[in-house]
């Protein structure tokens, strides 16, 4: 028997897609919401992959996209478990009826289409609240619903640069790196997420739904307003210091003994610069006035790193972060996919969750992004295959007959194959 | 008009980046958020350079004010038997409580959640700390680049010849704040539903395992690790991060149906190839069509390139800088920038609301600079019934 989750009572119609949307209701379907992800057999979510794959892409099980890869791609399937799995057409009119009926049924409406999509369909804010009165609708365009350029694009990758953050992030003397993720998707997510909690509550004292107007963008930039503050406090743009810091040294990824193998130290404390020095066996350095203070450190990095660095070279990196960590050093290795899933502390924790897919068999996935100790995150089943839920959703909650959802199938407005796709 | 979170009560033991990022959330919001900090110095993010007006540390730090805006302000001793008293006064009155202390602390205090429970069980406790509650990395002590490395994250960021690579910004730590807030939001409505509170373990490590998304779906699912790439997205072409005129560019090239864009905007028939129409076809040719687009990048300014994409249905962007943020059309237009004047720092342009609920209904963003050390020490102590000289006797005692 399941415990029961905190966000047992709110339903929430997600229309979003790719991972900025589906980030954000997955933190609210891991805590027990009832999200019903909408899809189109025309137009489903891209993170599916294509309908026909080349051979080989790692993203799919032992790289083969088989049959039904669109069910298979792991992308997708590690944003939207628990979630139940619908597709309707919503260029039909067939179409539109079932969706009214399901937005009259449902707390939230979220959706990330480019701006103005769902009003062409008939569907702006205003229409929706004759449907469901109390109704929050969270609408996501990369720029947000006003301003000149709400009618642009932009993936993850491009709110890395457009909040700043690409800028301030580099190699010295080298040009803005972007990062391995595309940042901008699950920082508009989470903070899409807690402003809804926020709407429902607000909703639920005073019976009020609302707009809820999402610029990715600036959701991006506030994230890292104190560099906003810091550059027209000090007049100079963030600088690209590679591994080194504004505020502490030394501060680096020194490279250890293996491939490509890498331990970080970053000493914060007077008191952990001397344990430094002591675990390299000089212990002069402690009070070498080079490095006295954090200040001196900061003007000495450089220094710094030529000592530590032929210190660190042979060692392997999980000897030496342990034993930092022993003396109270901050230190820590730098750890790639196979590192992280047998990894001793996030096994104890039990970090990623082991799931079963019917069309991909068990593997890992990222696991809830908290704990509770009184309502524990449930995975209830796995990322659903596209249109899974059809008749559960349609024939259960919306109580349409058989031969209403069979005719709905075969005039194409429901299915569980794919009638087109758009990858971008 | 009140904002969304209007007469939930935090009471705020955070400090540095994860913690306060999550309280300045819920105070700006609309919650009310008492900030409990250490007598003398405080949160120590008020030593973080830059000060504004050449002040010494204390009042002025960037990050500070960003992070602590709509917030009040005590000093408590909380290893002192007084101090600890009031805070479990505070506690015994409020919804929720955040921490960022390390694993064990809040316990050596006192304050433990088994404690707190016992004044009020219907309490949210929310506990942020680097690696967890529990694990064999508990105790570890970490810098933001620390976790950037154990979560992951920082072993695909970056050239593949060269070292890992962090972030130039705290993103381990706030995007684990944010991602508190939303923890903490749903705690709340399962305390206000049963009467249950409950304790909330927040690791920022992983916060960042749990944003990998395919780069640790693809090992897990194929077994082939995700590596560093430099500035071209994983597995693409046309895809990244470019030189140009006056800076740096976003180029997008998907898609597929609007790649014939790119060659029609870069005005470039040889980009026009039917061996690049397909991503897999870039991808073959990657090098091929980066030294095509490279001229005509290098003609052109970031926000021409910028529009030109954006005109033509592409995702381009541009790499902005603070100055560019600050004058961006697009965010002046949308009256996103808020100016607060503060007694000390002056009058500085302060980012938004993140998301912005409808201003009909509620106030998006209940915005008020960042306190003062032990500026609402006198109100709030008011509030539980101390008068000045029990306020007096108290700082007197070095309780505040």
């Amino acid at each position: 028997m399941s415990a029961a989750q905190p966000l047992k009572n709110f339903r929430v119609l997600d229309l979003s897609r790719i991972w900025a949307g589906p980030y954000c209701t997955k933190l609210l379907a891991d805590m027990g919401a009832e999200v019903i992800k909408m899809e189109s057999l025309r137009v489903y979510d891209s993170h599916r992959g294509p309908v026909c794959p080349a051979p080989g892409i790692a993203a799919y099980p032992d790289s083969d996209p088989g049959e039904e890869a669109w069910n298979r791609n792991g992308w997708f399937n590690c944003l939207h478990m628990s979630k139940y799995g619908i597709t309707l057409e919503l260029t039909e009119e067939k179409g539109c009826r079932v969706f009214e009926e399901l937005v009259s049924i449902s707390d939230v409406l979220v959706e990330n289409f480019r701006k103005g999509s769902l009003e062409r369909l008939g569907y702006d804010y205003e229409t929706l609240r004759q449907i469901r009165p109390d109704l929050i609708y969270a609408s996501m365009p990369a720029f947000g619903n006003s301003g000149p350029w709400q009618n642009y694009v932009a993936y993850g990758i491009g709110q890395e640069q457009l909040s700043g953050m690409a800028h301030m992030t580099g190699y010295v003397n080298d040009g803005p790196m972007k990062s391995g993720i595309n940042h901008g998707d699950p920082i508009t997510g989470s903070h899409a997420a807690g402003v809804l909690l926020a709407a429902l509550r607000y909703r639920r004292r005073t019976g009020r739904g609302m707009f809820v107007d999402v610029s990715q963008q600036e959701s991006a930039v506030a994230l890292i307003g104190g560099e906003v503050l810091g550059y027209q406090i000090s007049g100079q743009e963030p600088e690209r210091m590679g591994n080194h810091s504004p505020w502490y040294a030394p501060h680096n990824a020194y490279s250890c003994a293996g491939e490509d193998r890498w331990l970080t130290i970053a000493v914060t404390k007077d008191e952990q610069w001397h344990r430094l020095a002591e675990a390299m066996g000089r212990t002069e350095l402690a009070g070498d006035p080079h490095f006295l203070t954090n200040e001196a450190r900061i003007l000495h990095r450089r220094e710094l790193d030529q000592i530590i660095a032929p210190w660190v070279a042979d060692k392997d990196m999980w000897d030496l972060a342990r034993q930092l960590q022993r003396l109270g050093v901050p230190a820590g290795p730098v750890l790639g996919g196979p590192d992280l899933l047998v990894n001793e502390h996030y096994v104890n924790r039990g970090t990623f969750n082991y799931i079963d897919h019917p069309r991909v068999g068990p593997k890992w996935y990222q696991g809830f992004a908290w704990r509770m100790s009184g309502t524990p995150g449930q995975v209830h089943w796995p990322a659903p295959t596209l249109g899974q839920h059809n008749r559960q959703v349609y024939g259960e909650l919306l109580g349409l007959t058989d031969p209403e959802m069979d005719d709905l199938e075969s005039s194409g407005v429901m299915g569980t194959k794919p009638t087109g796709s758009r990858i971008i | 008009m009140p904002g969304l979170l209007e007469g939930v009560k935090v009471i705020d033991f955070t400090h540095y980046f994860a913690g306060p990022y999550c309280t300045k959330l819920l105070a700006t919001l609309g919650a009310d958020v008492i900030k409990i900090e250490r007598p003398g110095s405080g949160d120590p993010v008020r030593s973080l350079p830059p000060f504004a007006n050449h002040r010494l540390p204390g009042e002025s730090g960037a990050w500070f004010l960003y992070l602590n805006t709509s917030k009040k302000s005590i000093t408590l001793d909380l290893k002192s038997e007084k101090g600890r008293e009031i805070a479990l006064k505070l506690i015994e009155g409020a919804d929720i409580v955040v921490e960022n202390f390390a694993p064990g602390v809040m316990e050596r205090l006192g304050l433990g959640y088994d404690n707190l429970a016992q004044v009020n069980p219907t309490l949210v406790m929310t506990s942020i700390s680097n690696y967890g509650q529990t694990g064999p990395y508990r105790d570890w002590k970490a810098s933001e680049i620390n976790l950037y490395a154990t979560g992951g994250l920082m072993n695909i960021t970056g050239e593949p010849e060269q070292p890992p690579l962090k972030e130039g910004a705290p993103l381990a730590q706030l995007g684990a704040g944010q991602n508190a807030f939303v923890a903490t939001m749903t705690a709340l409505f399962h305390a206000e539903d049963t009467g249950e509170g409950q304790q909330i373990d927040l690791a920022i490590a992983e916060y960042a395992t749990n944003v990998l998304e395919n780069a640790l779906m693809q090992y897990s699912y194929s077994g082939v690790e995700f590596t560093r790439v430099g500035n071209r997205g994983y597995g693409r072409a046309a895809w990244g991060i470019y030189p140009c005129q006056d800076g740096f560019v976003g180029i997008i090239a998907g898609p597929d149906q609007n790649w014939p864009e790119v060659s029609k905007i870069m005005d470039s028939e040889e980009l026009a190839d039917p061996r690049f129409a397909s991503r897999q076809g870039r991808l073959l040719n990657a090098d091929e069509v980066d030294a095509l687009m490279l001229p005509w990048l290098l003609e052109h300014d970031k926000v021409d390139i910028f529009k030109a994409g954006q005109e033509h249905g592409l995702g381009f962007s541009f790499v902005a800088g603070m100055q560019n943020i600050l004058e961006m059309e697009q965010l002046v237009a949308r009256n996103y920038f808020v100016d607060l004047e503060h007694p000390i720092a002056g009058v500085l342009r302060y980012p938004g609301p993140p998301i912005s609920p409808d201003r009909n209904v509620v106030d998006p963003w209940v915005y008020r600079r960042a306190p003062l050390l032990a500026e609402h020490n006198l109100e709030v102590l008011a509030g539980l019934g101390f008068d000045s000289r029990g306020v007096e006797q108290l700082f007197a005692t070095g309780v505040i």
